[in-house]
């Protein structure tokens, strides 16, 4: 088998433009649950800028300087929202059943990258260099190590908390999300569960 | 052979115009003024960080007792356990282990805390050096060559002492008593700590003697009881949901509500292992939560809660309007919730879904971007 060539024949099956980016969507479309989605893309795209322009000028420029604060203000408030409109569409997609019809993979992305979030938010709290850090990186290494997790990531190692937080865990996030998007385009939207049907003894079915 | 599952082609019901693209941009934009907004209107929670030396000059007693508790191991770090020691002594006060299950241990002590040496030995010998302070480097050669007997003797008078100690003039007056060389050494901490120098000599050691990265000793020195009190005061201790609330009237991470909620009811409020078996109960849920297509009961529930016929109400109305679903022919696959076998999959190349096709009513009950039928002719599942 030529892998290259079936590699080829996948995505140019799976993901035409008419998939990827269509320029019109199911009638049953029309709903703002479906925007949950989106403004969740959103803010994580606020968050990422906002967090870039941060690590750039690094952490005393964000605890210390008038611009630095307003940026560290954005970054927060974009958290915030992400966390927000990610819940709301994951209690969404819960009551659309959107896994169903070969859609499970894309739950469980979206599911993974909600854990992977949880994680990044907290490094960020962290990272925050203020009491609070201090409290939390305290407080949370005995819970760390109730789960066994310390030994490897040490919590008081700001060095490693931070490169978590400004580089492995977005990573790992933005290839999740990359990849959750593009299972939702290659299947299209979830149609609705079926109608109720008047059957003929007159009662819905 | 394997039943083929029967899917509906999200391509093949009728569609209307969407603008991916604009939705994303106008989206974007809009949240990135209100969330602008926000933090110009509101800023950002900040509680600068405590250091060593205000808790030195505010509360000199306090920084004695960090000191002692970690020379006699009565800290808590002191006796901890992995993966920071092996306890004092061998006595190890913090390794929680369920049903004899304790990840905490298997990484071994990759830490290495002593904390008599790191925060207090090894600082006050750097002091000494650095002042040719003959009086101490006497004090600390006294303590190290006296018998674990006698440090403890001394320790704990120091211990008790300091219980009744008072300040003046930000010295610490001691009742006379039998402190052997413990009493200058407190002293001299508690002098280092307020010239700001201790908080250098304790991130010196985890990290090699460079860079500031690891902070480990710095934090692990005010973790006991300076760092707890202050977060009392401001209800941020683990009790009062922690970390679940950020400072004042500014939102936290309520996100970890679940997991924070644990800690407020037992068991994982009042048993030894509450954390170990607080993480784990997460870890469950968590799983849970991304098997949910394949938990049976919970998969279906969504089916019959109507909350879906609200979302999609739009459709509804109109399939029930045009009694489209009544006529269909794939009537009987369809109640199957489209998990038909072979068989249906071959029928539906040749009968094509009522609710597949657009008609006159649909155009005109729903919005105007809808194409009419005659432009987009149906695509049927072979070509
Ligand atoms: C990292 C954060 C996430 C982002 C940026 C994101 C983004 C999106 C977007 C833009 C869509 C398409 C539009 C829509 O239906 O809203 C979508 C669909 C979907 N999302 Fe997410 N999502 C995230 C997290 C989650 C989570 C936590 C879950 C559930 C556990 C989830 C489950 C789904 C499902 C099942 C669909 C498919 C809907 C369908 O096929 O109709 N997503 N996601």
């Amino acid at each position: 088998m030529n892998w290259t060539q079936s590699m080829r024949q996948r995505v140019s099956e799976k993901l035409t433009w008419d998939h990827l980016l269509p320029s019109e969507q199911p009638v049953y479309v029309s709903s703002l649950v479906y925007s949950f989605g989106v403004f969740t893309l959103s803010s994580l795209v606020i968050c990422i800028a906002s967090g870039i322009i941060m690590s750039a000028y690094g952490p005393t420029w964000y605890q210390d300087s008038a611009a630095g604060s307003l940026l560290r203000g954005v970054h927060f408030w974009s958290v915030q929202a992400f966390f927000f409109f990610m819940t709301m569409h994951l209690v969404g997609q819960f009551f659309m059943g959107s896994w169903r019809e070969g859609r499970a993979l894309t739950w469980v992305i979206g599911a993974v990258s909600f854990g992977i979030s949880v994680i990044e938010a907290f490094t960020g709290y962290l990272s925050r260099g203020d009491f609070f850090s201090q409290w939390n990186q305290v407080q949370s290494k005995d819970a760390f190590n109730g789960a066994g997790i310390d030994g490897f990531l040490n919590i008081l190692n700001n060095g490693q908390v931070y490169g978590l937080h400004i580089a492995v865990l977005p990573i790992i996030l933005i290839g999740l999300v990359g990849w959750h998007l593009i299972a939702v385009r290659s299947k299209g939207v979830v149609p609705p569960y079926q109608a109720r049907v008047l059957t003929k003894e007159g009662r819905h079915s | 052979m394997k039943p083929i599952r029967f899917s509906r082609d999200t391509l093949q019901f009728p569609q209307k115009d969407f603008d991916m693209v604009k939705e994303g941009v106008v989206s974007l934009g809009i949240l990135t003024v209100l969330i602008v907004a926000a933090a110009a209107i509101w800023g950002a929670p900040f509680r600068p960080a405590v250091t060593n030396q205000q808790v030195a000059l505010q509360n000199p007693i306090g920084i004695g007792q960090e000191v002692l508790g970690d020379l006699d191991g009565q800290g808590g770090i002191a006796s901890y356990g992995p993966p920071y020691n092996n306890g004092w002594h061998g006595q190890a006060q913090s390794v929680q282990s369920f049903l004899g299950f304790s990840p905490q241990t298997w990484w071994g002590t990759p830490y290495q805390v002593n904390t008599a040496q790191a925060d207090v030995l090894t600082p006050l010998q750097m002091l000494a050096t650095a002042s040719h302070d003959s009086a101490l480097t006497a004090a600390l050669h006294t303590y190290k060559t006296a018998s674990y007997t006698q440090q403890q003797a001394w320790t704990s008078a120091m211990t008790n002492a300091l219980g009744k100690a008072t300040v003046r003039n930000g010295q610490v007056l001691l009742p006379p008593g039998h402190y052997g060389p413990v009493a200058l050494m407190v002293n001299d901490e508690i002098n280092l700590a307020k010239s700001g120098l201790l908080s250098g000599a304790l991130d010196r050691e985890t990290n090699g003697g460079v860079y500031r990265w690891n902070v480990q000793n710095d934090l692990l020195f005010l973790q006991g009881q300076v760092l707890p009190n202050i977060a009392n005061n401001i209800n941020m201790a683990g009790g009062q949901w922690g970390i679940n609330h950020d400072e004042q009237a500014y939102p936290g991470p309520w996100w970890l509500t679940p997991y924070t909620f644990l800690y407020q009811i037992p068991p994982w409020s009042t048993g030894a292992t509450g954390d170990q078996t607080a993480a784990y109960a997460m870890g469950l849920l968590f799983v849970l939560l991304i098997l949910v297509p394949w938990i049976p009961g919970l998969n279906k529930l969504p089916k019959l809660l109507p909350v879906h016929r609200a979302i999609w109400r739009d459709w509804y109305r109109h399939l029930e309007k045009t009694n489209a679903c009544g006529q269909c022919p794939l009537l009987a696959s369809c109640t199957k919730e489209f998990r038909g076998h072979t068989s249906d999959q071959q029928q539906s190349t040749e009968t094509v879904p009522s609710c597949y096709q657009p008609d006159a009513t649909f155009a005109y009950n729903m919005n105007d971007g809808l194409r009419s039928p005659s432009m987009r002719p149906l695509r049927t599942s072979t070509d």
